[in-house]
């Protein structure tokens, strides 16, 4: 029973009250970068739930015998290894999505929510709670990007995974191509921000 | 042990080398697979600028596809001027002439099909490109590639000329891209440029 408390305090922290993007508002140039398309933004958020559970979970396992002073570097170093391990797979198992990414899957080493996990919650945590912390980091971060992605995608491109989406691939319907250049992805990731914050909100005061 | 001043020295030279041997023991045993899929693009590009050669449509394998490749195209030669060829009979029936340039956010490289009389167009393939999606990267659409089909190279220095979409064609332009100005000045004049090259080398 208690492992199942701690796994839905991790659940609700990660995906709800403290989510990465709404309210740490963390990692978002990738947020801003790859959610041009469904696809892509789910094979990012896959690599980066595997690295944010894997890093946290390994920095906590050494987090006894890590020398304070450079932790930073140890972390890092981590991060990097999970990282590479993803794009070295893509490379080698699913070259087309590689080639889309580009060089977002490498950026995840630089992605603010995996060092601020490691920092905040795997340092201080054991293993496994760092590990569930990890994951559901990255689910709060993945549901946020794939709502992003697919306005974006629909709106923009009028398709959703690639498939044609009846009316919006339409002649009726003027594709936004704004939605999929860069300056779409702010208007979007702000509105959805804030329509969660709202939420977020309203449910707090009703608590009180 | 751990308050000894060496330790941190000791600890991150133990670490770097415990992840980075399993990196490069993974890099390695991948690295064949990665070339192997680089070489298989570049090999699908090329047959499918041929003519009567490989339908995309068509399934088939990786090793089918380098099959295909060694079987029915020969390598550049001195006299084809860095062209791929394909022969029917004994004579060249097609070139297929690889071209890379400096797209918007990353290198495009492309290879264009061009028949026997070195004129008429067969075919575009882009097999490596970073444009916007939904933008540039329409330009690994069949709708955009597909407009390069039976145009007739013209006189340099516009050998294949990009107009504004919507607007009349004639027997050497295409349609550029909507709202991708940028990847369609950059392809136009790589393909340009390596037109113009390849007709002054060619023999």
């Amino acid at each position: 029973m208690a492992v199942l408390n701690t796994t839905k305090k991790y659940a609700i922290e990660g995906i709800w009250n403290n989510n990465p993007i709404f309210r740490q508002v963390l990692g978002l140039c990738s947020t801003l970068a790859i959610t041009n398309l469904v696809s892509n933004t789910a094979v990012m958020c896959a690599a980066l739930v595997f690295t944010l559970a894997f890093s946290s979970a390994t920095v906590s396992y050494l987090r006894n015998i890590t020398p304070r002073n450079i932790r930073i570097m140890v972390e890092t170093l981590i991060i990097a290894f999970y990282v590479i391990i993803v794009d070295v797979i893509l490379k080698a198992y699913w070259p087309q999505m590689s080639s889309n990414l580009g060089p977002y899957v490498g950026l995840i080493i630089t992605n603010c929510i995996v060092l601020g996990r490691t920092e905040a919650c795997a340092l201080s945590n054991p293993p496994g709670g760092a590990f569930l912390d990890g994951f559901f980091n990255g689910l709060g971060y993945s549901y946020i990007l794939l709502i992003v992605a697919t306005f974006r995608e629909v709106l923009g491109m009028g398709t959703f995974l690639g498939m044609p989406v009846p009316y919006f691939s339409s002649a009726y319907f003027d594709r936004w191509i704004m939605m999929v250049m860069p300056p779409g992805a702010f208007f979007m990731l702000a509105i959805v921000v804030w329509v969660f914050r709202t939420i977020q909100h309203n449910k707090e005061e009703k608590t009180k | 042990m751990t308050e000894k001043k060496w330790y941190p020295v000791l600890y991150m030279f133990l670490i770097t080398a415990f992840f980075s041997a399993i990196v490069i023991g993974l890099n390695q045993a991948t690295s064949k697979r990665v070339q192997a899929n680089q070489t298989l693009i570049f090999e699908k590009a090329v047959l499918s600028v041929l003519p009567n050669v490989y339908d995309p449509n068509q399934k088939l394998s990786g090793i089918e596809v380098h099959n295909l490749f060694v079987e029915k195209v020969q390598p550049p030669s001195s006299q084809t001027a860095g062209a791929y060829t394909t022969a029917e009979n004994g004579k060249i029936s097609a070139y297929a002439l690889p071209f890379q340039g400096q797209g918007f956010w990353a290198e495009i490289k492309i290879v264009i099909g061009i028949a026997a009389d070195k004129k008429t167009i067969l075919g575009l393939a882009v097999y490596q490109q970073n444009e916007t999606p939904g933008l540039g990267a329409e330009i690994t659409k069949p709708e955009f590639r597909n407009q390069f089909e039976g145009k007739i190279i013209a006189q340099p220095p516009t050998m294949i000329s990009f107009a504004r979409p919507g607007s009349t064609l004639n027997e050497s332009s295409v349609h550029a891209i909507t709202g991708a100005t940028q990847t369609s000045v950059r392809l136009e004049k790589i393909i340009n440029e390596g037109l113009q090259k390849w007709q002054q080398e060619v023999q």
